[in-house]
């Protein structure tokens, strides 16, 4: 009644306001502040050690049962990566049900199921509910672990680090992880090829039947369910679930770098540098500077209007944006301060984190960004609240954290009392500016110099591990790697007595075989390559009467200028022999790092600007890479004595078209033998 | 629910009654200027959704100046003759508000997110957006060049961000859905102020426009304040501009060949689709389902669990007011050929329309939809937009109320019968995207 009367008031007085039109120059302000109401969960613990939160809310036919295990991280060592398998593993079939079965079963009630390592999450309608729970109970007690879903898993993982190891993102947060924590933490442990083919069926059967206990593990339940309904379904379906003994974990503390450094990764290819300044801060949820750290993050980073965004974006326009992140874990949490830049701009842009970091540990925040800091995460909070499973997750913080009952009945006016005094405390506990570690994922040649004002630099491979730096003799040339090249293999006068030659090559991608061939007649200016898959050509290069053609996909383009030449420098088996009587010129450019063997780096390059860009090894003198933007990276190794010139029998290619490498094995390898227009064409 | 009953005879699927939708509850009113208003009351959380729906897409740009609808979106948070330049963000963030928009084909959608207690202010931004926004030089400059940036962040730079825009522009022969929201930089960079300014004029008039409060309101206070701010803004003078050209029914297939930076081959096709308010739109979106919604659904069991072909499979219908199109692709597993992977595909397409579907399949299916639909209006904004749709494309606000009944209606026979009907080999589009490294060229 009070609410319309008032109503009733305020349509008069627009009215009123309409015939004086209605003043735009100012802002409306805000009505009184609206009581936010924290929704209330339920708990109940059950005999076994499973607690309960249930938080009901009819407002949809539907329910969601959310089971979370409560374990110390674990470090998994020489097996990294098993704990990202185990969900997936208990999904796929148990004693009862196939994984065709479980997929037709939950679908066929319009449900979701779904486990991780530390996790079961279950919802479905109202309706369903009994079936969802059956299901997801299924799953929680009677997991089969099949090996070839294992296998399919597996497959998966190696191809995802494949691709991971040339992205960027990736690479960097790989390398922040190792580098401020280091191996043998469970933050800062890696997966590689070699651990993800460690793992076995028994792993994951072990720490299925390790951590799976009902004493470490919460249950909530959010929907359309009260506490009376739940504690009969959870009873049915989680009472006879039976304790064990869970083992704990405790690690030393991560320290900060006593000192600034960077840790660069040097990927060449890269016109961006991915940077991340970062150090790691012990921080968790209830922690006395928890909320004000909120509203620092907030100010330095946390937003489209925040400092690092306005300078480094809308001031500077290094970057589409510019962000800061303080965590907050059990173990240990990290602060950093990320962007994307230009890679021209990478020094400039780091300065200009070091200069913000600085300046709000020095000079602190105003009143008025606190305030708006404020507003934004209120308005968060009570955004936040419309979802029910929010009201789920505060009641298990509460317990997992061990916070006050009222915690977050009592956020916002915990966070609304804290001032510019406390604010600037915070950042003065928390932030020391000049510990940072700077990664940055980027053109060394360009970055690395210039990124030395900041500290040491240390350079790290693609995977975090520390990079082999190599320098050359001062007396190495170009001419002196070919000719020790030459040497190794045989000797330049075998090696000119080879005029023509033949190779085939088998390889195998994921179950499907694949023959590259190439024939070699440089006299007669003729050169074939053939990529063919089940007998089909797909692809293939040819040159022949001063032409070169290239066709894939039933497109034939003709090649001319520079690309011509390109395919003439391909032409020969042994470039190296033949560089000074053809007019090319070498470039020699370092000792450089391929996959652990210190090689020689030597260009050969046509007048028109074609080249070859090929690696040495250092000690045997052996080619082992060649190396082309265009079509990706060749290694060869294996190799194996023919008419007394070594030559590579195992050729693997690394190309941004294929996720995984391609080791091609040769099959046939026939020297000196006519060449006929069959093989080019 | 007697028909749903009865429904439910015939499908064989008594064991799961049929359920009624949650009514949502609404009233509306129209302005004298032809602003439509939808209010909807929830007061559970104390949080208010303002949105305003303006009734222009790609689709009413002029052939020469692609890229407008979208281009305005960006324009109208430049501010307005109170707003000062870039503070439109910064306001709504200063009061503990979230914002966005998007642009399709058909609409351009608005809307903030904001404490109950700030509907005053979100009712005046929008006012203030749709009275007097500012459309001048700088602004264009500024967006232009932000417009940049996201072609780049979205289509050029994303794997796969151009099928859209190469589906489309080959899927219509004559109809503007030819091109995608995004449009053409050339043409944004070829138009005069002049030109901008009469396109604010034309369609940002509140006879274009739905506005609709959901959340934590009191009716009449909120009517009363939409008076206050909207009244005063003029009625549009010249009728909306909609293009009636009906697409003529293709009857031969376009394949072609994009080459893009991606790692792992794409097959792609479309199939046109009736308007998006036709009957049959209900049974397409469950065929879809029947495809790919699901890991136990046709393609994704065969194609990515048993066979191993694809690493994932999508069929997606893409509904558009004059009719827009079914889209299907697939990313190749590992040395798998995309042609390989297509035939498949067809195959299985053939297989639904010669057999059709069982009764358990279309019972699982029924359920599926039940569940999505069921939580499709789980948030006050998700609420907000499915009222203005409702209103603006189906013409009434009500039948975000009757949709689980539409689909109700649809049989089993239907399915069968819209794959035959509507996915037609001979007047596709298919795409194969393929790696630039697998472009013919010198190595």
């Amino acid at each position: 009644m009070k609410k319309l009367a008032i109503s009733f008031v305020l349509t008069l007085l627009v009215t009123v306001g309409l015939m004086a039109q209605v003043d735009r120059s100012k802002l409306p302000a805000s009505g009184p502040a609206p009581e936010i109401k924290i929704g209330e969960a339920e708990t109940f613990t059950l005999d076994n050690g499973l607690k309960v939160f249930v938080v009901k809310n009819t407002k949809l036919p539907r329910v969601s049962f959310t089971l979370v295990l409560e374990r110390d991280p674990i470090l998994e060592g020489d097996k990294a990566g098993m704990t990202g398998f185990v969900g997936e593993m208990m999904m796929g079939g148990t004693k009862n049900r196939s994984k065709d079965q479980l997929d037709l079963e939950v679908d066929f009630i319009g449900g979701s199921l779904s486990a991780s390592s530390t996790s079961v999450y279950a919802s479905s309608l109202k309706k369903h509910q009994d079936k969802i729970l059956e299901l997801m109970a299924d799953v929680l007690y009677n997991p089969v672990f099949p090996q070839e879903e294992l296998d399919k898993l597996k497959k998966q993982s190696l191809t995802a680090l494949a691709q991971s190891k040339d992205d960027p993102n990736a690479i960097s947060s790989r390398l922040s992880s190792t580098v401020l924590f280091g191996k043998d933490h469970p933050y800062g442990e890696i997966e590689s090829e070699a651990t993800i083919n460690n793992i076995t069926v028994d792993d994951v059967k072990k720490y299925y039947s390790t951590y799976f206990k009902p004493n470490i593990a919460y249950l909530a339940i959010v929907g359309d369910m009260d506490k009376a309904e739940a504690e009969k379904v959870v009873k049915e379906y989680f009472g006879s679930w039976t304790r064990g003994e869970v083992p704990k974990f405790t690690y030393p503390v991560p320290q900060r770098a006593s000192k600034r450094a960077v840790a660069l990764v040097d990927r060449s290819s890269s016109v961006q540098s991915v940077i991340n300044l970062t150090q790691p801060v012990q921080m968790k949820i209830g922690d006395p500077d928890y909320i004000s750290s909120r509203l620092l993050n907030q100010i330095l980073g946390g937003g489209s209007s925040s400092r690092l965004f306005m300078n480094l974006r809308e001031d500077k326009g290094y970057t589409y944006g510019a962000y800061s992140s303080i965590g907050a874990d059990k173990l240990i949490a990290t602060i950093s301060a990320d962007a994307s830049v230009r890679t021209e701009v990478t020094d400039s842009a780091v300065y200009e984190f070091i200069h913000e970091i600085e300046n709000l540990v020095e000079n602190g925040v105003t009143e008025e960004e606190l305030a708006k800091a404020k507003a934004e995460l209120s308005g968060s909070f009570g955004r936040s609240l419309e979802q029910p499973s929010t009201v789920a997750q505060f009641a298990l913080n509460i317990d997992r954290y061990n916070l006050p009952k009222d915690y977050y009945e009592t956020y916002l006016q915990k966070l609304n009392a804290l001032t510019v005094e406390d604010i600037n405390a915070t950042a003065k506990r928390l932030i020391e500016p000049d510990k940072f570690i700077i990664t940055t994922v980027g053109n060394g040649d360009e970055i690395k110099e210039k990124l030395a004002q900041f500290g040491e630099v240390t350079l790290y491979d693609n995977m975090g591990q520390p990079a082999k730096e190599l320098v050359a003799d001062a007396d190495m040339t170009a001419e002196k790697v070919l000719e020790a090249y030459l040497t190794a293999i045989g000797g330049e006068e075998k090696v000119k007595a080879i005029k023509t030659a033949k190779i085939s090559m088998d390889a195998n991608v994921m179950g499907t075989p694949l023959n590259i061939a190439f024939s070699y007649d440089p006299q007669n200016g003729r050169y074939g390559q053939k990529l063919s898959v089940g007998g089909n050509v797909m692809q293939k290069t040819t040159l022949a009467d001063g032409k070169a053609a290239v066709s894939a996909q039933g497109q034939q383009m003709d090649l001319t200028g520079e690309q011509l030449e390109a395919v003439m420098l391909n032409s020969y088996l042994f470039p190296e022999a033949i560089y000074q009587e053809k007019g090319y010129t070498l470039t020699f450019d370092g000792l450089k790092d391929v996959e652990g063997t210190p090689a020689y780096k030597v260009i050969i390059s046509a007048p028109s600007g074609a080249k070859l860009i090929n690696y040495y090894a250092q000690e045997s003198g052996l080619k082992i890479k060649y190396e082309n933007p265009a079509s990706g990276d060749t290694f060869y190794s294996d190799y194996q004595a023919k008419d007394g010139v070594l030559l590579p029998m195992a050729w693997t290619i690394k190309s941004p078209a294929i996720p995984v490498p391609l080791e091609a094995k040769v099959t046939t390898l026939e020297l000196n033998v006519p060449i006929t227009d069959e093989d080019i064409k | 629910m007697n028909k749903l009953y009865a429904l439910g005879l015939v499908a064989g699927m008594l064991g799961t009654p049929a359920l009624a939708q949650n009514k949502i509850d609404f009233k509306e009113f129209t302005l004298d200027n032809g602003l439509h208003v939808i209010m909807h009351q929830d007061n559970s959380t104390p949080i208010v959704v303002t949105s305003v729906l303006y009734h222009v897409g790609s689709k009413n740009e002029n052939p020469e100046r692609t890229g407008f609808a979208h281009f305005f979106e960006h324009l109208m948070f430049e501010g307005s003759e109170n707003i000062d330049r870039g503070q439109y963000m910064n306001i709504i963030q200063g009061r503990g508000g979230t914002l966005n928009a998007y642009t399709s084909n058909d609409i351009t959608y608005y809307y903030e997110l904001l404490p109950s207690n700030e509907l005053e202010l979100a009712l005046y931004m929008e006012s203030e957006r749709m009275l007097h926004s500012k459309v001048d030089q700088t602004g264009v400059e500024t967006q232009r060049e932000v417009v940049k940036e996201e072609r780049r962040q979205r289509y050029e730079n994303q794997p796969y961000g151009t099928i859209l825009p190469e589906t489309l522009v080959r899927a219509y022969s004559v109809h503007p859905y030819q091109w995608a929201p995004i449009g053409s930089m050339d043409h944004l960079n070829a138009a005069t102020i002049e030109e901008f300014q009469q396109f604010y004029k034309d369609f940002y008039v509140p006879n274009n426009a739905t506005l609709t409060i959901a959340g934590d309101i009191d009716y009449a206070e909120t009517e009363a304040l939409v008076k206050k701010y909207f009244t005063e803004i003029p009625e549009g003078t010249k009728a909306i501009f909609r293009p009636d050209v009906v697409e003529p029914k293709k009857t031969s297939e376009t394949r072609d060949v994009i080459y893009d930076n991606i790692q792992i081959p794409a097959v792609i096709q479309a199939y046109n689709l009736p308007p998006r308010n036709h009957p049959d739109s209900y049974a397409l979106t469950m065929l879809s389902t029947y495809l790919t919604g699901g890991n136990s659904s046709l393609m994704t069991k065969e194609l990515v669990d048993k066979q191993q072909k694809a690493l994932v499979v999508a069929a997606i219908p893409l509904e558009l007011e004059d009719g827009g199109i079914f889209i299907m692709y697939g990313i190749t597993n590992m040395g798998v050929e995309p042609k390989d992977l297509e035939s498949e595909i067809d195959r299985l397409i053939k297989q639904v329309q010669d057999q059709g579907i069982s009764d358990d399949e279309f019972a699982k299916l029924k359920n599926q939809m039940e569940n999505s639909i069921v939580s499709s209006n789980s948030t006050m904004a998700g609420i907000a937009e499915n009222l203005a749709e409702a209103k603006v494309i189906y013409g009434d606000t009500n039948y975000i109320n009757q949709i689980m009944d539409k689909f109700s209606q649809v049989t089993k026979a239907d399915i069968q019968r819209v794959a035959k009907e509507y996915l037609d080999l001979n007047g596709r589009v298919v795409l194969y995207y393929l790696p630039k490294s697998a472009q013919p060229t010198t190595e």
